[in-house]
């Protein structure tokens, strides 16, 4: 009797046959070992990370198997954040070392940001306003420290500032007639307005480094811009600078917002040019944040309190990022 | 009144005569575009003089460069510098060069493969999951290097990848901002040849491989030299993961020299010549493409 049934043919043949089977499998083919890769390589370390935070971690005592957590790598709960709001005179070098990093990132990028657009707006409406083979060379000759190792640009600008040998002060006596041996990023004493000129070396340094990059993505947008509004303007009697303020300048808006924001994330976590440059010193007056996280972890091998300094670092990163959504949700179009 | 009238004047006489009308203030022109030529130059100078400085005092002698005040250009050029490194059995320049290029390569290699591949699939496949899937692999972009390279230290222990190259390479295989690049490049492509590559019976795979790839060509040079760039520059992440001298790549080599030799700079900056130069002449000879991939996505 059951030879007499006719199998009908299923209505679909979802995963394994058929044209649309094959599409399935290759994208099961193609996510399954990315999940798993994004699995261990992204997602455990930030879940590890958070988990870290909460225990007093170091890889050089013995934990249980479970991550090396427990035992001699107690749990301690929210202790290294309670800690964090410790500003007595008595509280553990860490706790100090890390205001004082906060202070550094801080001042950092809120000098940094300012003085990159400043500088990248207008030079990159002078680079757009400039025709053919010049066009090519200035962008050329601002974007190469971009393509630099911060490393390089670290020993460059070391070089630069050197007490002795130091093209600045070669070129301040050349001036003065008098040589002085000005230490630019290892003199405690040297202050500017209450900000350590240390600091601003590095700032120097970063800002001749970073300001290529905002400077192609403003001459991009400035290229976006159709001539049509700018000759329109001009053929109405708009001077070069009313046409700038009044018409360039609030097309560039969003541009602007975006390229801010961007660089004040990255501003946060530079790192190679305080290590190299002045590796925190003097006096812990350019230890940034991510110096002090490097630092705990792999130095002092405090790596629950380094992740948690961490995780304080990404919440300024994230609070920046919330901060761009909200500013750029407002469309400009033209 | 009187000035538009002029002006209409003026502007059909140019007309009459072939030349294109005058706009008011282009008889400032002129003087406006020496002064813009002029402040970009000097502004120009100011940023290439670190570079020159570097080079410079490579082919100074030891002796000339402890003078105070220093000079700027070398008084007696010479190559003694570079023949001190070269012969220098602490410094394998070639070794240290072969490490930072098996390092830049292989991920460069791998991130092309990898992003192209799940790219096109973002952009390209239905199914479900896939716009929160896509917003998960865009939040990991925001997490900074420092929150998550105390948790990948401790795994690469675990793999036993501690001083060992591939482990600068294996956290490197899967690239979020890539995929990113990727998927957006991958949307301006229209369906239509994928879909007759269907009808004409060719595998998925094979469509990736002969239409897809090939029109994915621009990109692929683009996120390929930002990937070289960012891992032949790359300093934390390798200073974590490399102990040992001769498994070190370029910047880790550099500013140890440049600690070793505090005292004899002129050293120092020709070894930073023999690491920077090179590279950055090919970085500039390809800067179009990084260029692109900036402006591109507007992401760092």
């Amino acid at each position: 009797m059951a030879s007499a049934t006719i199998e009908r043919p299923k209505p679909e043949r979802r995963w394994f046959g058929g044209r649309q089977g094959a599409q399935r499998r290759f994208v099961a083919a193609v996510l399954s070992p990315a999940l798993a890769y994004m699995a261990v390589f992204l997602l455990l370390p930030v879940a590890w990370a958070l988990l870290l935070a909460f225990f007093d971690f170091s890889p050089r005592r013995t934990g249980s198997p479970f991550l090396g957590l427990g035992l001699d790598n107690p749990f301690v709960g929210v202790e290294h954040f309670r800690r964090m709001f410790d500003f007595s005179s008595t509280a553990p070098l860490e706790v100090r070392q890390f205001h004082t990093a906060l202070k550094v990132t801080l001042l950092f990028a809120f000098i940094v940001v300012p003085l990159n657009l400043a500088i990248t707006l207008p030079l990159a409406a002078m680079i757009e306003s400039v025709r053919g083979r010049w066009k090519v060379l200035y962008r050329t000759v601002f974007f190469l420290p971009v393509l630099t190792s911060a490393v390089s640009v670290a020993i460059i600008w070391g070089f630069v500032l050197h007490p002795q040998r130091g093209l600045l002060n070669g070129v301040i006596s050349r001036v003065t007639g008098r040589f002085t041996a000005t230490a630019w990023t290892t003199d405690p004493d040297l202050m500017f307005l209450g900000v350590p000129i240390a600091l601003f070396a590095i700032i120097v340094a970063y800002l001749w480094q970073d300001i290529g990059y905002n400077l192609v993505i403003f001459i991009a947008a400035l290229q976006a811009i159709p001539d049509s509004v700018k000759d329109a303007a001009r053929v109405d009697g708009a001077t070069a600078w009313q046409t700038f303020r009044y018409i360039t300048l609030p097309l560039l808006k969003p541009t602007i917002l975006l390229a801010s924001v961007l660089t004040m994330i990255s501003a946060f976590q530079v790192f190679d040019l305080f290590q190299v440059m002045t590796n925190g010193g003097p006096d812990d007056q350019t230890r940034a944040l991510s110096l002090d996280i490097y630092e705990s972890a792999f130095r002092y091998q405090r790596m629950g309190w380094a992740a948690a300094v961490s995780v304080v670092l990404f919440l300024l990163v994230f609070t920046i990022s919330v901060v761009q959504s909200r500013f750029l949700r407002a469309n400009w179009e033209y | 009144m009187a000035t538009t009238i002029e002006r209409r004047a003026e502007e059909a006489e140019a007309r009459v005569a072939g030349r294109e009308p005058r706009l008011p203030g282009e008889r400032r022109h002129v003087l406006s575009r020496a002064a813009l030529y002029t402040v970009l130059s000097i502004l120009g100078v100011i940023a290439a003089v670190p570079f020159v400085w570097m080079i410079l005092a490579s082919f100074k002698s030891g002796s000339e460069l402890r003078q105070i005040p220093p000079t700027f250009w070398p008084q007696d050029p010479t190559l003694d510098n570079y023949t001190t490194i070269l012969n220098d059995p602490e410094l394998p320049l070639a070794l240290i060069y072969r490490n930072s290029l098996f390092v830049a390569v292989t991920v460069v290699v791998a991130t092309l493969f990898t992003s192209s591949l799940l790219g096109y699939v973002f952009a390209k496949y239905e199914f479900r999951g896939r716009q929160p899937l896509f917003w998960f692999v865009l939040a990991t972009m925001m997490i900074p290097a420092q929150v998550t390279m105390i948790p990948a230290y401790l795994i690469l222990v675990q793999l036993g990848l501690l001083n060992n190259l591939w482990g600068l390479v294996l956290p490197a295989f899967v690239d979020a901002f890539g995929i990113f690049l990727m998927r957006q490049f991958m949307l301006s492509i229209p369906d239509d040849e994928i879909s007759s590559a269907r009808v004409d019976g060719a595998s998925e795979w094979r469509i990736y491989r002969s239409i897809v790839l090939p029109q994915l060509k621009p990109a692929l040079a683009t996120l390929g030299m930002l990937t070289f760039m960012f891992h032949w520059n790359a300093y934390l992440w390798p200073l974590i993961v490399l102990t040992e001298q001769s498994k070190r790549t370029i910047p880790i080599i550099q500013t140890w020299y440049a600690t070793q030799h505090t005292a004899q700079l002129n050293l120092v900056m020709a070894a930073s010549v023999l690491m920077v130069i090179p590279v950055l002449i090919v970085f500039a000879l390809s800067q179009r493409w990084v260029v692109r991939g900036l402006t591109m996505t507007g992401t760092k």
